[in-house]
């Protein structure tokens, strides 16, 4: 209570709360709550609630429940949409053009620039529009889903967006609560329930909620409808795990914590149904709340572009100043004919007044050139990007997941290209590298190795060798359980006792149904019951007993009931009890668990279950070929990534039991150093042992992502894993994942050593922060110069670094950072374990500022939310029910692998292509202002334009506006399937190889050059006349001259850009030339007024327009085109390598997406594959402990009140003994 | 907050299918549309050089004979038609009402065959102004009901308050220099000045019914004046002038002398040097010249096909020889970057 009102300051000092009722929320919770963003301050007050009774609410004008997540209505659209738009400094920059261009400076009519600005806004506003009526629809699919609400003692079905606060509605199975929601009852005894939430904070374990006592009756709807409540409590606010409040019933005050909060966006589990009453509802859900504006990501190339586009602001203003010197120094009154001032007229060119034609001259000619920054440009992009994402992204059969029926989305169409250049991937652990399922995979029994299965590593190892192993189908009619997968004939249904040692098969299969802390909960028989446990290794483990015939059925404090088949002889029943005397719990420096016990017949047994090495040391003498063998079988399963444990069993003396058991009596009831001195009794009796087997249980990986992550490091991706989980589950992982080899220096810094526990348990918590302060310092510093000693001794030894959350919370301290930065900078890979979502977004954030490298946040839960928006690309996993993450993401695909094709392939196609657009339009428009501005000096520096207005506006929205969209669309340089065989083609992205500023100023050389070509051969070309005839050209005759040779320029060049030529390049290509003649055919007859009438025509009867249309685009792209062939020859790109390597290779249409058929059975060609493995060892031996609040679950079951873990309390839920 | 849970009863399985998100498979949106991949090697590069050179050298070859036969005799005359001295002497000169007869001799060094176009040329004219070309107005000069629109030809828009038609600089400062040409026995030859202008300008651009109005009116003269019961669209020097010029150096068509001349003919030119470049510091030339299928004496294109031809040649020849020297093999794998220094990339 005293922390909670610390916590929220004054706001309760006015609540009707009565002080001293004791809140299930301690100190600990709400200090060190996870947080989704920053918890905003509450409003002061509170609400009040009248449950059931709409009219007493109607006052408080609660907000309804329909959520709406559109940008714009209907009124809003154009005013905020145009707003929008013009924040671009690109289209603010056009729209002041636009309106210089309606002043008499402007040498230009509006149409020039208007035209183009309206065409660009008007395609950008149909976008807005599209992806806001998306949004839309979404949003109705979600207001409309229906739940049942109680109306007049009935249950009926209303949509979600008609709740209101203080309505009682009943939510069944598996579906979502429609807002925040107090528990009033539920189908479960006791008022209890389960609830998932996984869309909050990526936790997969049920949570319990429990309803007030006084509300347990509420379960009908006769009964409910009498529910008449008055609930006061907080206002709404973000912070999903606190929740203070009363409920006035029957003029009697209960408080409201957080555990009987419903909140939106969770699943209700395992509960028929249940009711509740509506808190919050809508924007003012907590999910909602949580729920910011998720900042809009800009790509890092646009930025670059930025930069470009100023310096083209740059040139353009030194071509105007250029332009203006000159036309101050030229206007004299010598040119009569011009009759440059005469009174009243503008002073544009007054030659008396010289400074104010300097400054107009500067705005005309900004006017001028102002096409020398792309209008359509951005516009173009954002098509590109646009259909780039729905078009290819999302319709990738490569990236769709077919099991959970998702197809990859992109969110955002912003940043396609940024996903061509990432260079660190930081990935949550659960659910986006693993399954987050314990699978009982092997097993070793007095020195047989048992079960046949094959493990995404081992089968990344069998690739790499060349042999092709799919996942093999498991019949259908071995219907496996979760937690189970382990197919071996010999061991199942009794067979064992055919084993060369059946005796050891059953101490293995009673150690493994005796000694772990799961709760069986549910039906006592083997199809219904469930398992809880603290960690799912020790589920699996359970469960594989059952399946092994050792059933555990039913725990009481003392006993733990086993239903053991077939030990007398095949197909017998028989339910066994066994006296539980002690358990020695896990933690982490012991590494085991034990547990004694007593059989029925008396035997006195201890059985213990740990780490290889513990065990090792523990073990009796003698039978060293089994501890050979048994080595040899962990080093194997270690190889395959999987986490073992070591089982062992000891027959205990009775009298010595009694005497040790009273040591272990006292030393739990010691006051000061309990856990020590446990640990050091647990000692006394933890040795002689004698050695059963090992179990391996698979932390399954989700499918490829061994490969993908080998793919993904060759194409210089560096990996970082950030996980919640334990140091050693974390490295279990690591090694798994190829993260971690053996061959790698790794560095560890860790809080749990034994100086910061004494430390620790000390208690003062200035001493505490100081302490691991200077211990993290000193051994970053350490850490740090060995790496350097390392990278400069050029062994080529790989670094790697582990770091736990505690020590990172120290590390990230600004004066550490810099030194974290550059030591995890140097590592190819990073471990952080135990860290909060927070860190992982600081994490992330160091990186992204620090390092100013690409970063892309992966994850699957709540909890990366803060990640995956720090970094520059979020990607979300989708396809399970945890929304939050994909809701924050940029990207969602289903699995981790379709990383691959997500970067490898779309990555670096939209980097490759969205370069080639940038860098062509930034040529064709500065080649054609160059054009415009060598005319400049012939005019006496007027400002006359060269070309006439339509010309000049069409140019960028038709004339060249297509080719490079196609181009943006469809250029590849090698196939997907070669890009992801040579993943080191995408360094080329990370070195941001095809847009920098080499690449810029070569192409404004050629840009110079061509220009100048274009300009000068169409000028010199025509000073004499030019018909049979005898007539001379006029300015607008050569200028359509010179268009049109810059029009077949500029197409032709970007024909020499692509790798591929589709047809419809040809077409767009030959459409582009073709209509600029269509154009300029039809406009010369049809505007008499204007200058080109007809000149077309006449240009078309000369020889003279013919030569220089053929000559002008070829003398022009020559410099490119040598400039092509030279780099192609001696400084060839990898892509350009690639290209030529596989050049004859036709390109397989459809390749991988449809089925290919193999002679080989499965089992056969894994069994091949398995042949074909090599047989190294691994000296890393997972151990498979992954126990979150294990010790205090323990403690608080034998009454001790342990020091919780911050990370304890959510979990601790979901294994609340029921008292 | 998806409302479609997925659902594990077979039942369910068919409808899943139905509600099946896989995409469909096209061309496009796999991007496997057919395409050809062009690439660049030496083959490509030298044969496309070898192209350029042999349909060039000829183009160029053609060209360059079409403007060696071309005849061509500029003549300046701004120095010699006015008196010696300083310019504002010239100015002073050009301005007064005294007589500005010039007699020129021309001698033709070849056979010219007719026609023969004369032209006059103008140096450091800036008729492509901004000032100087919007200063018109064509809806004036196409229809006699638009003869008020008179707004882009300030400041020659209107005198003494009344439209001037054709209005504008472009107008106003009409060329009035005037050439005769004699024999050298005095025998005047025919210079035709009909059709030397545009027939699309003549026919749509310059109206039938549009006479001249209030022409050459104001305080200042700025050139040739007309005749005000001819129709704009038979005043073709008008026309011809009113085609504005690129370059400040131009030319434009003046007659046609439709007699061949033989080679040592001597013409005599007896012009009124009334235009006053003098101010300007402008070159005043006349030009006689014959034609070609490509026009007149211009050599650029000629030359230009042939550089570029021969340029292309040397590099076709540079390359081979380098392809010879230093080769490559095609799609050698020993050339991907991570092979080339193996490890590295940092």
């Amino acid at each position: 209570m005293k922390g909670w009102r610390e916590a929220s300051g004054s706001r309760q000092s006015s609540d009707s709360v009565s002080s001293g009722t004791p809140l299930v929320i301690d100190r600990n919770l709400s200090s060190s709550t996870i947080r989704l963003g920053r918890v905003q301050p509450q409003a002061p007050g509170h609400r009040t609630v009248f449950c059931n009774d709409r009219e007493a609410n109607q006052l408080a004008k609660y907000k309804g429940n329909s959520v709406s997540t559109t940008k714009y209505n209907v009124a809003t659209f154009l005013p905020k949409g145009l707003y929008e738009q013009f924040r671009r400094v690109a289209n603010l920059y056009f729209l002041t053009i636009s309106c210089l261009s309606f002043t008499p400076v402007s040498p230009v009519s509006p149409i020039t620039n208007v035209i183009p600005l309206s065409l660009v806004l008007f395609v950008s506003l149909v976008k807005e529009a599209f992806e806001d009526w998306k949004r839309l629809q979404n949003d109705m699919t979600i207001n409309n889903s229906s739940v049942e609400v109680l109306q007049d003692q009935r249950w009926e079905a209303t949509p979600w967006k008609k709740l209101q606060v203080g309505d009682i509605v009943r939510v069944r199975q598996d579906t979502f609560f429609p807002a925040d929601l107090l528990l009033l009852a539920s189908t479960n005894p006791d008022g209890i329930c389960y609830t998932e939430t996984a869309n909050l904070d990526g936790e997969t374990n049920l949570k319990i909620r429990k309803a007030l006592e006084k509300t347990w009756d509420y379960v009908t709807p006769e009964k409910a409808s009498e529910f008449k409540g008055e609930i006061h409590c907080e206002q709404p606010n973000n912070s999903l795990y606190t929740f203070t409040g009363n409920l006035l019933l029957q003029k009697q005050t209960i408080p409201i914590g957080p555990n009987q909060i419903l909140l939106r966006g969770c699943s209700l589990r395992n509960t028929e149904y249940i009711v509740g009453t509506l808190i919050f509802t809508g924007h003012e859900t907590k999910v909602m709340m949580n729920a910011m504006n998720v900042p809009s990501k800009r790509s890092t190339l646009e930025r670059k572009l930025d930069k470009v586009i100023a310096t083209l602001f740059g040139v353009l203003l030194c071509l105007c100043l250029i332009g203006a010197i000159g036309s101050a120094v030229f206007v004299n009154n010598k040119y009569h004919y011009l009759m440059l001032w005469v009174n009243g007229d503008s002073q544009q060119f007054n030659p008396s007044n010289r400074f104010v034609v300097f400054i107009l001259s500067i705005f005309t000619l900004i006017t001028l050139y102002s096409p020398i920054i792309p209008i359509s440009l951005y516009v173009s992009i954002e098509m590109i990007k646009f259909i780039q994402s729905t078009k290819f992204i999302n319709n990738d059969l490569r990236m769709y997941h077919s099991e959970t029926n998702t197809p990859a989305l992109a969110r955002t169409s912003n940043l396609n290209e940024e996903l061509g250049q990432v260079e660190y991937i930081f990935s949550d652990k659960t659910g986006t590298l693993t399954r987050n399922l314990m699978e009982f995979f092997k097993c070793s029994i007095a020195g047989v190795t048992y079960g046949s299965g094959i493990t995404e590593i081992e089968m990344g190892a069998a690739r790499r060798n060349g042999v092709n192993v799919k996942e093999v189908q498991k019949p259908a009619h071995t219907s496996r359980e979760k937690g189970f997968n382990f197919d071996d004939a010999r061991l199942m249904l009794g067979s064992w006792r055919n084993e060369p040692n059946p005796e050891m098969c059953k101490e293995f299969f009673r150690c493994l149904a005796i000694c772990h802390t799961v709760l069986p909960e549910g039906e006592e028989s083997p199809e219904k019951l469930r398992y809880q446990a603290a960690s799912p290794d020790e589920a699996a483990l359970v469960t594989a007993a059952k399946n092994f015939g050792f059933f555990f059925y039913r725990r009481t404090p003392t006993m733990i009931h086993v239903r053991e088949s077939h030990i007398q002889k095949m197909g017998t029943v028989e339910d066994c009890k066994y006296e539980i005397l002690n358990i020695l719990e896990f933690n982490s420096t012991r590494k085991r668990q034990s547990v004694v016990c007593r059989y029925g017949d008396g035997r006195l047994v201890l059985y213990c279950k740990g780490a290889d090495n513990v065990i090792y040391e523990r073990l009796s003498s003698g039978n060293d070929e089994l501890k050979k063998v048994t080595r040899e079988h962990l080093e194997q399963y270690g190889e395959a990534g999987l986490r073992t444990l070591c089982l062992a069993y000891k027959d205990l003396n009775p009298d010595m039991y009694e005497n040790w058991n009273e040591k272990f009596i006292q030393s739990k009831s010691a006051l000061r150093d309990r856990e020590r001195k446990l640990d050091e009794v647990a000692e006394l009796i933890e040795n002689d042992l004698t050695l059963i087997g090992c179990t391996a249980i698979e932390d399954k990986l989700q499918e490829g992502v061994p490969a993908c992550i080998e793919t993904l490091a060759k194409a210089g991706i560096k990996i970082w894993v950030l996980t919640g989980d334990k140091l050693e589950t974390a490295i279990n992982i690591a090694y798994a994942c190829k993260l971690i080899n053996n061959n790698m220096k790794q560095f560890v810094i860790s809080s749990e050593t034994d100086s910061i526990r004494d430390v620790e348990n000390r208690g003062d918590q200035v001493e505490i922060a100081q302490f691991i302060s200077d211990t993290v310092k000193n051994e970053l510093r350490k850490c740090h110069e060995e790496a350097q000693a390392i990278i400069h001794s050029s062994s080529g030894q790989k670094l790697s670094l582990l770091i736990d959350g505690k020590c990172l919370m120290y590390a990230l301290d600004p004066s550490m950072r810099s030194t974290l930065l550059s030591l995890s900078l140097s590592c190819t890979s990073v471990v952080c374990c135990r860290v909060s979502p927070l860190q992982k977004a600081q994490v992330t954030r160091l990186v992204r500022k620090g390092a100013n490298k690409i970063t892309l946040s992966i994850g699957d839960g709540a909890n990366d939310v803060g990640m995956i928006q720090a970094a520059h690309v979020g990607v979300g996993i989708s396809g399970l029910e945890g929304m939050q993450a994909v809701m924050a993401s940029d990207f969602a695909i289903a699995q981790f692998r379709f990383l691959t094709d997500l970067l490898l392939v779309h990555g670096r196609w939209s980097y490759l292509r969205l370069c080639k657009v940038v860098s062509y339009f930034f040529y064709k428009n500065l080649t054609f202002t160059l054009t415009q501005f060598w005319y400049t000096f012939q005019t006496g520096y007027s400002g006359q334009r060269f070309y006439d207005d339509w010309f000049q506006s069409l140019y960028n929205v038709i004339f060249t506006a297509l080719p490079v969209i196609i181009v943006g669309l469809l250029d590849k340089d090698v196939s997907a399937l070669l890009s992801k065989k040579y993943p080191q083609l995408y360094k080329e992205g990370i070195k941001n190889t095809y847009f920098n500023w080499k690449v810029v100023g070569t192409l404004a050389c050629f840009s110079v050059y061509q220009s100048v070509i274009v300009y000068n051969f169409a000028v010199a070309s025509s000073t004499t006349g030019l018909t049979s005839a005898g007539k001379m050209l006029g300015l607008w005759d050569i200028s359509s001259t010179a268009f049109t040779c810059l029009v077949i320029t500029v197409n032709l060049r970007l024909l020499m850009m692509c790798n591929t030529v589709t047809r419809w390049h040809s077409i767009s290509v030959g459409g582009s030339i073709l209509a600029w003649f269509a154009f300029i055919f039809i406009y010369s007859i049809v505007f008499v007024n204007k200058g080109t009438y007809f000149t077309i025509y006449v240009l078309m009867s000369t020889a003279y327009f013919y030569l220089v249309t053929i000559l002008v685009p070829i003398v022009a792209l020559m410099g490119d085109f040598l400039y092509l062939g030279i780099q192609r020859w001696f400084y060839p790109y990898d892509y350009q390598i690639v290209q030529e390597i596989h050049r004859h290779e036709p390109e397989s249409i459809g390749a991988g997406l449809l089925e290919v058929g193999n002679q080989l059975t499965p089992e056969e060609e894994r069994r091949y594959a398995f042949a074909l493995l090599p047989r190294e060892k691994s000296k890393h031996t997972g151990f498979a402990f992954d126990s979150p609040g294990y010790e205090s679950f323990f403690a608080t079951q034998q009454g001790v009140t342990v020091h919780q873990k911050a990370w304890d309390v959510i979990r601790r839920a979901s294994m609340k003994p029921k008292r | 907050m998806n409302s479609n849970a997925p659902s594990s009863t077979p039942a369910a399985a068919a409808d899943l299918r139905r509600n099946s998100k896989r995409p469909r498979y096209s061309r496009f949106t796999q991007q496997e549309l057919p395409a050809c991949k062009p690439i660049l090697t030496p083959k490509w590069v030298i044969s496309a050089f070898m192209l350029v050179t042999i349909v060039f050298v000829p183009i160029g070859l053609a060209s360059l004979f079409a403007a060696r036969d071309v005849v061509e005799i500029v003549d300046r005359y701004d120095a010699e038609c006015a008196p010696l001295g300083s310019r504002s002497d010239r100015v002073r000169y050009i301005q007064s009402a005294a007589d500005k007869t010039c007699n020129r001799t021309l001698s033709v060094p070849k056979h010219m065959k007719r026609p023969i176009y004369v032209y006059y040329q103008l140096d450091n004219f800036y008729q492509n102004h901004r000032r100087y070309v919007k200063s018109r107005s064509d809806e004036q000069l196409r229809s006699p009901s638009n003869e008020d629109d008179t707004t882009p030809c300030k400041p020659e828009d209107d005198a003494n308050g009344r439209s001037i038609v054709p209005c504008g600089l472009v107008a106003w400062s009409m060329f009035n220099d005037t050439y005769s040409f004699f024999t050298n026995n005095s025998q005047q030859l025919p210079l035709n000045k009909r059709g030397i202008s545009w027939k699309s300008d003549r026919d749509h651009k310059f109206g039938k019914d549009v006479f001249p109005k209030n022409f050459q009116n104001g305080t200042l003269i700025g050139g040739a004046s007309l005749n005000e019961s001819i129709p704009l669209s038979e005043q073709e020097d008008l026309i011809v002038w009113m085609r504005t010029a690129a370059l400040p150096t131009f030319r434009k068509l003046y007659g046609k002398i439709e007699v061949d001349l033989e080679a040592g003919d001597t013409i005599n030119v007896i012009m009124q040097n009334n235009y006053n470049t003098y101010s300007f510091n402008g070159k005043k030339k006349l030009v006689l010249s014959t034609s070609s299928w490509l026009g007149g004496k211009n050599n650029f294109i000629g030359i230009a096909y042939i550089a570029v031809g021969g340029l292309c040649f040397l590099l076709a020849l540079t390359f081979t020889i380098i392809y010879l020297v230093k080769p490559r093999r095609l799609g050698d794998p020993s050339y991907l970057s991570w092979n080339r220094n193996p490890g590295g990339g940092h």
